[in-house]
């Protein structure tokens, strides 16, 4: 797969150890207050404001590549399964990452493909994974620009991180992530 | 950039779903038209408002399930070791299956890529070159990702796989959205629909670029977001409908020509979405394309469901017969389209599409071709 550089539009890095604001709508975890406050600090480097221009918005694709994926709040489903709590309504629409990126499309005006990958290659490095299939997405032609962003959460104690939550307690270390718009430029 | 002629061929394809095992079953299960629905046997279901989904009595684990498939699909493409060790591996899943359930004293962090990894190991495959997790897009992303490696000259020969088997998480949350059907039938484009019902879905097809002897060919692709909706779909269908649009053009093939559609719709209410973008994107031929959803007999496997409809579709398209639309009560106006009730019809064109779509307004559509 090639990945010779493309033109960063826009980039930005998440602080370590700090929590996202809260997203309405979307319950127990930081993993897609993480996407969308991402999402929206590199748009906004980019358009300066939502919604993006209708023409290069509807070209843009959102990419989310995570390894982890929404660990917590697969762990706290997985906890309320096992122990017959009950599981909300709202954790059923954050049930996949589709649906963060959903929100970010909705709310910039982007409508190019929306995926979420996991990150692979000889070294797992997500950013590199990212370049690849938004180069891919670019060098095809359903998109002239893709958003990128890249989410971890701590997965290790997950499940007693739900036990955690369960009990109301504060958990866990904050999760890591980036994000880059990338162009296709003048390299077609 | 590879010569159009030598488009992404279809040369080995497996499956597995409640229908049976093996891809001419799925077909048989399809042109049939009985829906596999049934009481949840796997798992406790007694707190669930619904308790009956489309699962195969003697389904294994999912990673075993998976390597079956893999291992049947490259035997059937007549793959070496040597060329399977040279073939990378494109995954649709929606995590790891122990995701969510691991403690302190796990030693690995339990990722969708790492299972991929084990999945390449176990089949002699050559390594992962894709893992897609994007909900009910999952599987026909990556073959979209894969036929658009082959007509960019990066890729030869690819085997893409993807599975759901039917599990309490899942099964939790669709029973808690409300998104499930209470009378026991997925109902797509139908009056009186009710929602959806899970099916299990596990399937592999090896892709090769310019095959000599394809079973079928991919030969058009697209891939567009809705920008309207966190989970639903736009009502006017224009998202879907782009995606479609751009799979024709990659295939110079014109809305007529398009002689059946496997259509995305699940029972939901957002099967009225889907229709629109049809008549969107196809114009007039939107009302005479034969339309069915085989998600009506095998139920809806999430990730695994773009892939194993592929397999249907290509395999109708190459027998000319095209499936059944179970579970029809009537038309819905919204839902205007020649809908294929009651018995198999005649194909009568080698071009079929085959639809996805999911949470966040992802939309897929895949164009197959039969082979000549």
């Amino acid at each position: 797969m090639t990945t010779a550089e493309l033109p960063v539009l826009a980039e930005v890095e998440w602080p370590r150890g700090t929590e996202p604001p809260a997203v309405p709508g979307f319950v127990v975890s930081s993993f897609s207050p993480l996407v969308a406050e991402l999402a929206r600090r590199c748009l906004t480097e980019r358009h300066g404001g939502a919604p993006a221009p209708a023409e290069v918005g509807a070209r843009t694709g959102v990419l989310l590549v995570t390894a982890s994926g929404d660990a917590q709040s697969a762990a706290h489903v997985a906890y309320a399964v096992d122990t017959g709590a009950r599981v909300g309504p709202l954790l059923f629409f954050q049930s996949v990452p589709n649906s963060v990126a959903g929100h970010v499309a909705t709310r910039w005006g982007l409508g190019g493909p929306v995926l979420c990958v996991s990150p692979v290659g000889p070294d797992g490095e997500a950013r590199a994974t990212g370049l690849a299939r938004a180069r891919l997405l670019i060098d095809d032609g359903d998109a002239d620009e893709v958003l990128v962003v890249c989410v971890e959460q701590a997965v290790e104690q997950a499940a007693e991180q739900a036990a955690e939550q369960a009990a109301g307690q504060q958990t866990g270390d904050g999760p890591t992530g980036s994000a880059f718009l990338v162009s296709r430029g003048e390299s077609r | 950039m590879r010569d159009p002629a030598e488009r992404a061929g279809i040369t080995g394809m497996a499956a597995v779903s409640v229908l049976g095992r093996g891809a001419q079953a799925q077909l048989a299960g399809g042109l049939g038209g009985a829906a596999g629905f049934a009481p949840v046997r796997r798992f406790d279901v007694d707190r669930r408002r619904v308790r009956v989904a489309a699962t195969l009595p003697d389904a294994g684990s999912l990673g075993d399930e998976l390597a079956g498939v893999v291992r049947e699909a490259c035997e059937q493409a007549g793959l070496t070791p040597a060329r399977r060790a040279a073939t990378p591996l494109l995954l649709a899943v929606h995590g790891h299956p122990a995701a969510g359930r691991m403690s302190e004293k796990d030693s690995s962090v339990p990722t969708a890529a790492g299972f991929a990894a084990e999945l390449a190991t176990s089949t002699g495959l050559g390594g992962v070159a894709g893992v897609y997790t994007c909900a009910c897009v999952s599987g026909s992303s990556a073959v979209a990702d894969a036929a658009a490696l082959m007509r960019l000259g990066q890729a030869d020969r690819v085997v893409v796989a993807a599975g759901y088997l039917v599990e309490p998480d899942q099964f939790a949350l669709f029973d808690a959205g409300r998104a499930l059907a209470t009378d026991g039938a997925a109902r797509p484009f139908s009056a009186g629909r009710g929602g959806l019902l899970l099916g299990d879905a596990v399937s592999a097809v090896v892709l090769e670029a310019g095959a000599r002897d394809p079973r079928a060919e991919v030969v058009g692709w697209g891939r567009a977001g809705d920008g309207y909706h966190t989970v639903r779909p736009d009502p006017g269908g224009a998202g879907l409908a782009r995606a479609i649009t751009a799979a024709l053009r990659r295939a110079g093939v014109l809305p007529a020509e398009v002689g059946y559609v496997n259509a995305n719709a699940s029972g939901a209410e957002g099967d009225a979405a889907e229709a629109a973008a049809l008549h969107r994107a196809l114009g007039a031929a939107a009302a005479t394309v034969p339309v069915s959803s085989t998600k009506s007999v095998h139920g809806h496997g999430l990730e695994g469901s773009g892939l194993l409809e592929l397999i249907v579709t290509a395999l109708a398209i190459q027998a000319g017969k095209l499936p059944v639309n179970a579970g029809y009560l009537g038309g819905d106006p919204a839902c205007a389209l020649d809908v294929i009730v009651g018995a198999p019809r005649e194909a009568a064109s080698p071009y079929a599409l085959s639809l996805n779509a999911a949470f966040g307004g992802a939309n897929t559509a895949l164009l197959v071709r039969a082979a000549a």
